[in-house]
């Protein structure tokens, strides 16, 4: 799905329809970061430009470590306001996949480009270009919450006041958490202030690696409204996660990778149905309806991964 | 509106297709680190008194020592101890533990230059020399009645400086070579010890001749003897700048290999 919508709606109002599912706190947190600098003239809403281009171009990539080939020529695009999932069993090359998309690691081959910037070559503007939520998010321990946004703000050139920071802070039912250290809240309360953090400059990509590991039923649900907010609004997002129901409810589209390799991609709703037939996903259902998890194990066998 | 960007980099990429992205200046973001690192040191306050309290309490412990060695010798051994626990306790053990906690990750995957994550927790180390060195120069000219002129403090305060960092490179040298935060501590205490014990007890001839040379040109031995020579300048002369080149030495031979084999991440 592409969705005409911008990442940065105070410039693009004219042009953006409703957004229902978008709650108008949320929205103030959203459309914060973007301004004209008077100084140096600059709208960071010149990304709106690049629309129908994807954001997130992954092509033939390759990770190596040592003699182990962990990715093998993955390459799939996200497009904006498209959230895309990288589901696969444990060490089937996901982490690798998105470590060398957040620049974590280098790739042995192939290109990565993010919002158009190569994330080897122009790797600080490719950074800034992201949003990643990691999956054991860890932060100073000694600073507060408060300061930890205004850090992190900082480092991607955005100034938060005291007002504003618990404005954000109201924004995801933390009012009383700006003193608190981070280690202190609740894992539903961590992960809504790595949301925060991840998106504090309003990134066109959103990296999520399992986002919603740990969380209770009612966590989860709203994390996904916040997901689904952010891509209404023309973020491009890329998740991975391991939970089959999560995929279904909130992906536009999914690759499932194995051993290194994609061995497929498309919206969830269509690999179950290329896939009805398939004699190893039917004697992987339990239900008697064939779901996402079936056809998820039926492709990549039911062996437990280390 | 409250929240502004505040960026200066306009660049038009190559790519037609890239968006103008701003990042902030190198400056501002490293500013803003300094300010998180110094914050983090002063909520962790009771190791920094530590590293203070130590080399104080032996400098006044010694006071009996002054008029049998020197004024310039006892302070400079206990500004060699000072130093020692700042690189090797300090620097190295929270280096470690962030690394560890995958603090250091978190930050790789912003648009922080990375040369701005490092040196500014070197600068709080330099800081931590600077106020290691004033109280012991304070307490040795309260307690101990050792009094210099004003230009071999000054010449003092640089050369702790510069010994300060054959600490902090030996420190990364240990973070990069271990990757483990638990060995990392466990590591950085027991060359913390060996250094003390060999090169204070070496330097009052308890360990033997062959030891004591080893000793006199050791990361101790060498630092000690360029503090020692700089609190009194009219003793500086070929071995001091013997000294001052193993010195240089020692930075360079440890940060090169500190640099090269640090990882960013901890082994799990």
């Amino acid at each position: 799905m592409a969705h005409k919508m911008s990442v940065f709606p105070k410039i693009m109002k004219s042009h953006s329809p409703p957004r229902p599912t978008r709650s108008p706190a949320f929205s103030r947190l959203m459309t914060a970061a973007p301004l004209f600098h008077p100084r140096y003239g600059f709208i960071l809403a010149s990304m709106s430009t690049t629309f129908d281009k994807p954001v997130l171009q992954v092509d033939r990539l390759d990770v190596r470590y040592g003699n182990f080939q962990a990715v093998k020529q993955v390459s799939f695009q996200v497009k904006p306001g498209e959230i895309f999932g990288l589901l696969g069993p444990n060490g089937a090359g996901k982490t690798s996949t998105l470590s060398a998309v957040e620049g974590l690691l280098t790739p042995t081959a192939g290109a990565i480009t993010v919002a158009g910037y190569d994330s080897q070559r122009e790797a600080l503007y490719a950074r800034a270009s992201m949003g990643v939520q990691l999956q054991s998010t860890s932060f100073q321990p000694e600073l507060t919450i408060t300061e930890i946004i205004r850090l992190y703000a900082a480092i991607h050139g955005v100034t938060l006041s005291k007002d504003r920071i618990n404005s954000i802070l109201d924004d995801i039912k933390l009012q009383d958490a700006g003193a608190k250290r981070f280690g202190q809240l609740s894992g539903g309360q961590q992960q809504r202030v790595s949301l925060v953090i991840a998106t504090i400059h309003n990134p066109p990509l959103l990296l999520m690696d399992e986002p919603t590991t740990g969380l209770d039923p009612q966590s989860r649900r709203k994390l996904w409204e916040r997901i689904e907010a952010m891509r209404a609004k023309g973020h491009a997002i890329l998740i991975t996660t391991h939970s089959m129901e999560e995929a279904e409810s909130i992906c536009d589209r999914i690759a499932i990778i194995d051993h290194g390799q994609i061995i497929t991609t498309d919206t969830p709703q269509a690999i179950i149905d290329d896939n009805r037939d398939n004699p190893e996903v039917i004697r992987a259902s339990r239900k008697g309806r064939i779901t996402l998890e079936d056809v998820f194990i039926g492709l990549t066998g039911d062996a437990i991964r280390s | 509106m409250s929240s502004t960007m505040t960026s200066t980099a306009i660049p038009a990429s190559a790519n037609p297709v890239a968006p103008a992205i701003s990042l902030a200046p190198a400056t501002s973001v490293f500013t803003s680190l300094l300010r998180a690192d110094l914050t983090t040191q002063w909520r962790n306050r009771r190791a920094s008194i530590m590293v203070i309290l130590i080399p104080s309490i032996i400098l006044i412990s010694w006071k009996g020592l002054v008029e049998k060695f020197g004024g310039a010798f006892v302070l400079s051994n206990c500004i060699t101890v000072g130093l020692n626990a700042i690189g090797l306790m300090g620097y190295t053990n929270s280096i470690a533990r962030d690394r560890d906690k995958g603090i250091f990750q978190r930050l790789r995957i912003t648009p922080a230059p990375r040369w701005t994550i490092m040196v500014s927790r070197l600068t709080v180390q330099l800081l931590m020399i600077v106020m290691v060195t004033i109280v012991l120069f304070i307490v040795g000219y309260q307690v101990d009645n050792i009094h210099m002129q004003a230009s071999a403090y000054a010449l003092t305060f640089c050369a702790a400086i510069v010994s300060g960092a054959v600490y902090l490179s030996l420190g990364q040298t240990i973070v990069g070579l271990i990757r483990n935060a638990e060995t990392v501590n466990v590591t950085t205490r027991l060359v913390f010890f060996l250094f003390i014990m060999t090169g204070m007890f070496a330097s009052f001839g308890a360990l033997g001749q062959i030891v004591s040379d080893i000793a006199k040109w050791s990361p101790y031995g060498a630092v000690q003897r360029i503090l020692a020579d700089s609190l009194n300048p009219g003793a500086w002369k070929a071995q001091s700048n013997m000294a001052l080149l193993a010195t240089i030495g020692y930075i360079l031979v440890f940060s090169i290999i500190g640099i090269r084999k640090f990882q960013w991440q901890s082994s799990k």
